[in-house]
């Protein structure tokens, strides 16, 4: 594997990982803005400019977009979170041209009135999709009670009514702000060819004026407050926790992602053994999230309403053990296992790499081969943990409860 | 850029099929005949109660110790309950492959199958189908699939309340010791692995003398026509499925590609007029589903109550113009999309693992991706037109959950 990576004098960084033995590629663009780059009038404004991108250029309408993307066969989709916006393709070798033109012009898009109005009503229709999914809402609660008045609370969907409320021209200025090209990096991954890839964006690319998109960091120790919201229409127990964490810059980051491996991974985790082994819940899973300057630990936790005084028991025990007796070697050896072995799964998928290596430079300008990923995860020790444990008082968490009503 | 598929076969029937990949991983899914269908009348969600259940203890080792061993090697393990096979699969760093055999060697031929372990086993199971009332989603889709199949073959493998209520460790014991079967199971392997060696291994782990396993599955009778649940949330979740030849069928990608495009992309059919044009949905997308004898296409909407009926109407249009034809654009882009993504599955070991199962399960036999892409390549206008028209979109089966009912009636 070979890393290349070149800037463009309007500021936009090119990254690549070439893998002649792949047999597609993969190509992003990794837009640095989302739901915390946003104001309380313009919430959900990041997001819905990701579907508008979509719907074309000055010269390609939505339709023609869609028929272009498809005759590559590509794999082809985005995703919006409270600090990236991320536009991707797989795609076979000889259609990565394409994709990627058809890329390096919606990026420029035209943000028509009449293609905005259409679109707000299937941005509505998501907001209502994920209010069925108690999952999902939990979470997003809890993230809201979380970072509070830290940017990182906001909404990425944003409310039916600021959807309701945003013109197309707030979203016109919005882009023109956050989508200038020092806020952009563009990489690829798989079997490609570095040098026609970089004639292709120089070509496409260089054009676009370079502005001042920044963000202001600040870290976020959370509300630690903790809310029930009763659901008529629920027949479970949806738990979300917040434990603050460690940022994106952080060199701690694998300690705290090893972390939340040990406390809840899906199988042999403290929550597994407590929650899941017994079965006083039948979901329980934790994950640590980076973030631009911040961090958090999230967990999920689903049960019948009658389990419910148990399990939060059952949580205040464990991490009342956890802070005491910190982790044992055992279960460290066991959770750096699980996390190399998904490491090697990932790696093995152009798109798993591009994310990866997206991020890595879009965060930290940096770049990290697999065996560099692989020895900072089996660096970690436990010493290194359990300070970690202490430092954030693993006992104290932001809350989020919803239940049935009756 | 396909190697070749490997095939071995023990004394006792067992079928181990495995197809080598330029990797560094490996996956392998062990496929028992303990599917929903095989399991008898009156103990539906037993297949998930047994997939944990096993897990608690085989061989020498307690559940801890056993779970351990697996989290040691750093196993990704999952486990399905489909309708003919029950699958208990893993992927991992691919010098863990005999150390992990080993190990699900105890768990199928030697769980210690304790009866207080049963408890904890049917107690998650229980809780995990009432999660459901929570996820209309997915709830609507698996009553669509119990109506069109029809029991035994759709039955969910989530299970019944009173069904899984009624279950004892003996019964469930009898189970496994029925189905847990040899003589019908298959290992695939997919990924980076010595084939003699690993053959070797399953032979002297697995090669006990098994009775032939005999097994009829009845075909039930079907549920047609408008079923409506009430539920009070935001959407009403709409499904709709229409029977579509098998996919041992000669028209099966024919089939594919009609599918492909009336949902396979966004320039897709369905997209196109239900989401682009008209904004009704942000979630809609049809799926061809196959049984052994039966096949559907299944198609998913979630949209607010307002939007419900038109939603429905126009999603149940484009189904019915599918039989008027297909343009050459379309069928080019969806025979590209098709063979585009056959050819970037098979970058994963998972993946192509259990691909290799399907096809066995299905076909009796595993397609190598050449063949496939020629029978795609295959595909014309005319043929695709052909297998449609052979088709009856009017018999659907339509399945609401939200609060409000649509209006089906002037449809059908």
């Amino acid at each position: 594997m070979d890393f290349k990576h070149t800037k463009l004098a309007n500021g936009l960084n090119i990254v690549g990982e070439v893998n002649d033995s792949s047999q597609s590629a993969a190509v992003g663009f990794f837009v640095k803005t989302g739901s915390r780059d946003e104001s309380a009038e313009i919430n959900g404004v990041s997001h819905f400019l990701e579907h508008m991108l979509f719907k074309g250029t000055d010269k390609l309408s939505a339709l023609e977009v869609n028929a272009a993307f498809d005759r590559t066969g590509a794999q082809f989709n985005a995703f919006t979170s409270e600090e990236n916006t991320v536009y991707y393709a797989a795609v076979l070798p000889e259609y990565l041209n394409e994709v990627t033109d058809i890329w390096c012009q919606l990026m420029r898009p035209a943000l028509r009135d009449s293609d905005f109005d259409m679109e707000k009503n299937v941005i509505l229709e998501e907001i209502a999709m994920y209010e069925d999914m108690p999952h999902f809402d939990v979470m997003d609660k809890a993230r809201s009670l979380h970072f509070k008045n830290h940017p990182c609370g906001n909404s990425v969907l944003g409310s039916s009514d600021s959807i309701k409320a945003l013109s197309a021209a707030q979203m016109r200025e919005y882009f023109s702000r956050r989508y200038s090209p020092e806020n952009i990096t563009v990489a690829c991954c798989g079997n490609f060819d570095w040098d026609s890839f970089c004639k292709l964006i120089e070509e496409k690319c260089s054009s676009w004026q370079s502005g001042s998109a920044t963000r202001i960091l600040s870290e976020c120790n959370g509300s630690l407050e903790k809310v029930s919201i009763k659901k008529e229409n629920l027949s479970r127990q949806h738990i979300c926790q917040v434990w603050p964490s460690v940022s994106a810059q952080d060199k701690r980051k694998y300690v705290a992602s090893l972390l939340g491996m040990i406390l809840g991974d899906d199988t042999g985790s403290r929550f597994f053994w407590s929650l899941i082994d017994t079965a006083i819940a039948e979901v329980a899973s934790v994950q640590y999230e980076y973030l631009d300057g911040a961090g958090a630990i999230y967990s999920y936790i689903r049960c019948s309403k009658e389990n419910y005084e148990l399990v939060s028991e059952t949580i205040e025990q464990e991490l009342e053990k956890l802070f005491k007796d910190g982790i044992t070697q055992a279960e460290l050896t066991m959770a750096k296992n699980k996390v190399l072995s998904t490491v090697t799964l990932k790696n093995e998928l152009p798109m798993g790499r591009l994310i990866e290596v997206g991020f890595n430079y879009s965060y930290l300008g940096q770049y990290k081969t697999i065996e560099q990923e692989v020895a900072s995860i089996k660096a970690v020790t436990a010493e290194e943990i359990n300070p970690l444990i202490k430092d954030f008082d693993i006992r104290k968490f932001t809350q989020v409860t919803l239940s049935p009503a009756s | 850029m396909t190697k070749k598929i490997e095939h071995s076969r023990l004394n006792n029937g067992m079928t181990i099929i495995a197809e080598p990949m330029d990797v560094a991983s490996v996956a392998f899914g062990i496929m028992l005949p303990c599917g929903t269908a095989r399991i008898e009348e009156g103990c539906a969600g037993a297949g998930n109660v047994i997939t944990d259940w096993v897990m608690r203890g085989a061989g020498e080792f307690s559940s801890r110790e056993l779970m351990d061993k697996l989290d040691s090697l750093g196993l990704h393990r999952g486990s399905s309950v489909g309708t003919y096979k029950m699958t208990l699969s893993s992927s991992m760093e691919a010098s863990c492959l005999e150390s992990a055999i080993q190990l699900y060697a105890d768990i199928i031929q030697h769980p210690t199958l304790d009866a207080e372990q049963f408890e904890l086993s049917k107690q998650l199971a229980l809780h995990e189908l009432a999660g459901l009332d929570d996820n209309p989603n997915q709830k609507v889709m698996l009553k669509l699939r119990e109506l069109f199949y029809a029991p035994p073959l759709g039955k969910p493998a989530i299970g019944y309340q009173q069904d899984l209520s009624n279950l004892t460790a003996e019964k469930t014991r009898e189970i496994i010791k029925e189905n847990f079967n040899l003589s019908d199971a298959i290992i695939t392997i997919a990924g980076k692995y010595d084939f003699e060696k690993i053959c070797d291994t399953i032979s002297s782990l697995f090669d006990k003398p098994q009775a032939p396993f005999e097994c009829n599955i009845k075909k039930g009778d079907r549920k047609l026509g408008y079923t409506h649940f009430d539920h009070d949330g935001s959407q009403v979740h709409i499904g709709l499925m229409v029977e579509v030849p098998p996919a041992k069928d000669k028209d099966y990608y024919n089939i594919m590609t009609a599918v492909s495009i009336l949902s396979g992309g966004m320039s897709s059919r369905l997209f196109t007029e239900v989401r682009e044009k008209r904004g009704l949905c942000y979630a809609i997308g049809a799926n061809y589903n196959s049984l052994k004898d039966r096949a559907g296409i299944s198609c998913y909407a979630g949209t607010t109550p307002d939007k419900a009926q038109e939603t429905l109407e126009v999603t149940l249009a484009e189904f019915k113009k599918l039989s008027d034809g297909v343009s050459q654009d379309e069928l080019d882009r969806a025979k590209i999309g098709l063979k585009s993504s056959l050819i970037m599955k098979s970058e994963s070991s998972m993946s192509r693992a259990a691909s290799l199962g399907g096809d066995f399960t299905l076909l009796g036999k595993v397609r190598s991706l050449n063949e496939i892409k020629e029978k795609i390549d295959a595909v014309t206008q005319d043929s695709v037109l052909e297998a449609l028209q052979r088709c009856n979109f009017k018999d659907c089966c339509i399945v609401s959950i939200g609060p409000k009912e649509v209006n089906a009636t002037g449809i059908l």
